[in-house]
């Protein structure tokens, strides 16, 4: 036992460059690409035959087979097979949901390092029986007698054959996160341009990011893919004005040029107690100091669906006493654009912070210019469980860069949830 | 004299196939580009330039020998690249005999680095000369691959003419032969002075082999050999059903080591009894030192389908200079 809580080291991330759907990693699995991820920073960090604390990971489309989906990545790696792991699904906050994980046990000295991962695709994905036929034949299994099975095998219909197709849909309401999205955006009043503004910023930092060499320890090649696909380094206001609505109608300000497309990818984080990383001469690029998650009812209070981070932030912030304006470096995952502004409107909004978040007063607008630095998911793309750890190790790596200084992630969630959590420079915090 | 010869395309394995099939007819060997004419294994080398590998067929590959998909190449898989120069080999009018009914006794490789998939490759194969075999003639197809210049990947498949004598060269061994495929051991024992006793590993796992294992494995490998595809296209060869191929049941043991593989590594397998499909094998493995044996068996009656080892590629070196 240990009196007082551990820091927590992040030593350093690895990811594979993130793929539009059904283009180069269409024929890879979840498990492939985790296992590609997790050799690849085993790699970097001389990992090998090493025994983990643990591995979490998760993926959020995943396939039945895949039960033990991070446990079974991990006897594929290089990592001493005796290192434990487990598989996390907390929509897209789950790459920032297994770092608080693992971090917590570090800090606790419950393990003394360990890796957050995740990863996604939706080229590969889980296609289901028919509900219907499901039921038949589960019916038809349970009887002893062959007449007995024909009597349920005889309901089978021609239409039964249809799989049944994973959908971005929330079940709760029936709309799509889009949907969703769109009414947020027409709520906070939201115009096109500030949003293709977010958007073509985002193209143009992690175009710079890779041109200045910033993700030359953050990304390893996969499948002939060294750079993320989406990435338009040659974005402009002027070409994506041009795109069509594609959620809120055709009066909509949301395009598929300020929301993210369906992406592959994976991800992964070595986060380490001090002593270990120290042990083993490996880099500290900043320290986690903490996380909170925070949940909204979206079906019957009327909430935006993508709003929970607003509320997890002063849960944490209070927690440090810190405000919103104590960070050098905000990362807010651009799930779409319009997530990110309502967000950053909600957190300005004298209301929506005494009525919702039972302050005083506002949180207060933020610098702008300290957002999303290195670009966001609008640019590189966006696997569910893998945009956790594309953010923490990148902000960790920011951080390292400036020497000091702090910095703040904030996650949106399918299924009203949200995560937040911050980051210090090894440096430290000023 | 080495007759080397550039192809600027991958050879059509199916054409190759059928110019075998003709060469076991009687009588045939006289025509032209028809396997036969030649007494000894001709002294040629074909090279294949430019070749680079499709993620999709090496994702398909790896699929069906249990690999994960990387950004390197499963370490069997350049074997499938150098299969149509193989068969092209074989196929030419100067061999001896068609490709068909040749047994693959014995495959070794060795990898020097990993190769990334995004490399282009240069192949080349050619075939060693006829030496005398306990149980016939046997030859050996040499694969070179280069990346940039530099050799990274060898192979060499050892093939085995059942029976000798002249007149056995020029006609296939036919079904009802007085030797019969499956009751033969596929190797010979007594050339496998340096394999373990099959008792001192460990059996880690068992496997189920399906009845389409061979056409599975064909569809990702281009190797269509009839003994794989069907049972009764394994009977008209004198095999009771389909036999798995050994290049697969070598890529399933290297896949289940994966994870323990060093990237220079040299691997060697003999392959004994064949399997026949479907059936359910184990797979037996044990460390030693730097090395790694491993075997597959019939899972009832032990007997080895196939048995082999690994071993880094420098310690292989030193233990070579040192003999």
């Amino acid at each position: 036992m240990i009196d007082t809580p551990r820091r927590v080291a992040i030593v350093g991330g690895n990811r594979i460059p993130f793929a539009r759907s059904n283009s180069v990693y269409s024929h890879a699995s979840n498990q492939d690409m985790l296992t590609a991820v997790l050799d690849g920073l085993i790699k970097r960090f001389s990992l090998e035959g090493e025994q983990l604390g643990e591995v979490a990971g998760g993926a959020v489309l995943k396939h039945s087979r895949d039960r033990d989906l991070t446990r079974e990545s991990v006897l594929g790696t290089r990592l001493a097979p005796e290192t434990p792991a487990y598989d996390v699904q907390q929509a897209c906050g789950t790459g920032l949901e297994t770092t608080i994980l693992v971090a917590n046990k570090i800090a606790l000295g419950q393990i003394d390092a360990g890796i957050a991962c995740g990863a996604d695709t939706t080229s590969d994905a889980p296609l289901a029986l028919n509900e219907g036929l499901r039921q038949i034949l589960l019916d038809a299994n349970r009887e002893k007698s062959t007449a007995g099975r024909l009597k349920h095998l005889l309901k089978v219909r021609p239409g039964q054959i249809v799989p049944q197709i994973p959908r971005n849909e929330e079940p709760r309401t029936g709309l799509s996160m889009g949907e969703h999205c769109a009414i947020m955006a027409s709520e906070w009043g939201l115009g096109r341009s500030e949003q293709d503004e977010l958007a073509v910023r985002s193209h143009h930092n992690l175009a710079s990011a890779y041109e200045r060499g910033f993700m030359d320890d953050l990304v390893s090649p996969y499948l002939g893919l060294e750079r993320d696909q989406n990435l338009r380094a040659d974005s402009s206001m002027e070409k994506l004005a041009k795109l069509k609505p594609v959620f809120g109608g055709p009066e909509g300000t949301m395009t598929a040029g300020n929301s993210t497309p369906l992406s592959d990818g994976a991800s992964a984080v070595l986060l380490a107690s001090e002593e270990w990383a120290r042990e083993r001469g490996l880099p500290i690029l900043a320290y986690f100091v903490d996380g909170q998650t925070a949940a909204i009812d979206h079906v019957h209070k009327r909430e935006g669906l993508l709003m929970a981070p607003a509320y997890a932030m002063p849960r944490m912030l209070d927690r440090l006493g810190l405000s919103l304006q104590d960070f050098d470096l905000y990362e807010i995952h651009e799930a779409f654009a319009a997530q990110v502004l309502c967000t950053l409107r909600a957190w300005e909004d004298e209301q929506f912070c005494r009525e919702r978040l039972h302050r005083d007063g506002p949180l207060g607008a933020i610098d702008r210019e300290k957002l999303n630095v290195g670009g966001g998911s609008l640019a590189a793309g966006h696997p569910f469980a893998a945009t956790g750890g594309r953010i923490v190790a990148s902000l960790a790596k920011a951080l390292h860069e400036r020497g000091k200084g702090r910095g703040v992630i904030s996650i949106c969630a399918a299924a009203g949830q949200g995560v937040v959590a911050v980051l210090e420079s090894a440096g430290g915090a000023q | 004299m080495m007759r080397t010869r550039t192809l600027k395309s991958s050879p059509s394995i199916l054409a190759l196939y059928a110019r075998s099939a003709v060469a076991m007819l009687p009588g045939t060997s006289l025509l032209p580009l028809i396997p036969g004419a030649g007494k000894e294994i001709p002294e040629l080398e074909l090279t294949l330039p430019g070749v680079k590998v499709k993620p999709a067929e090496v994702a398909a590959y790896a699929k069906v020998c249990g690999f994960s998909l990387r950004d390197e190449l499963p370490v069997t898989f350049p074997h499938v690249l150098a299969f149509p120069l193989h068969m092209a080999i074989m196929a030419d009018g100067s061999f001896p005999f068609g490709a068909v009914g040749l047994v693959h006794i014995e495959n070794r490789i060795i990898q020097r680095r990993a190769i990334g998939l995004g490399e282009e490759l240069e192949i080349r194969v050619r075939p060693s000369a006829l030496e005398p075999h306990p149980r016939g003639r046997a030859f050996s197809l040499l694969t070179e691959v280069l990346a940039g210049g530099e050799p990274v990947w060898e192979g060499t498949s050892r093939m085995l003419r059942r029976g000798g004598g002249k007149q056995a060269a020029a006609t296939a061994t036919p079904r009802g032969s007085e030797e019969n495929p499956s009751d033969s051991s596929a190797g010979d024992s007594a050339d496998g002075g340096t394999t373990p006793q099959p008792a001192e590993l460990e059996v880690s796992s068992e496997w189920r082999l399906s009845g389409d294992l061979g056409r599975r494995y064909a569809a990702v490998s281009g190797d269509r050999n009839p003994i794989h595809m069907h049972a009764l296209s394994a009977k008209a060869f004198g095999f009771p059903r389909a036999i798995a191929h050994g290049m697969w049941t070598k890529a399933r043991c290297l896949a289940a080591l994966e994870s323990r593989l060093p990237e220079a590594l040299s691997v060697e397998v003999r392959f004994r009894k064949p399997i026949l499909l479907p059936t359910r094998v184990q797979f037996a493995s044990a460390s030693r030192d730097q090395q790694i044996e491993f075997a597959v068996r019939d899972a009832k009656r032990g007997t080895p389908h196939l048995e082999g080892n690994v071993m880094p590629l420098e310690a292989q070196q030193t233990s070579t200079r040192s003999n």
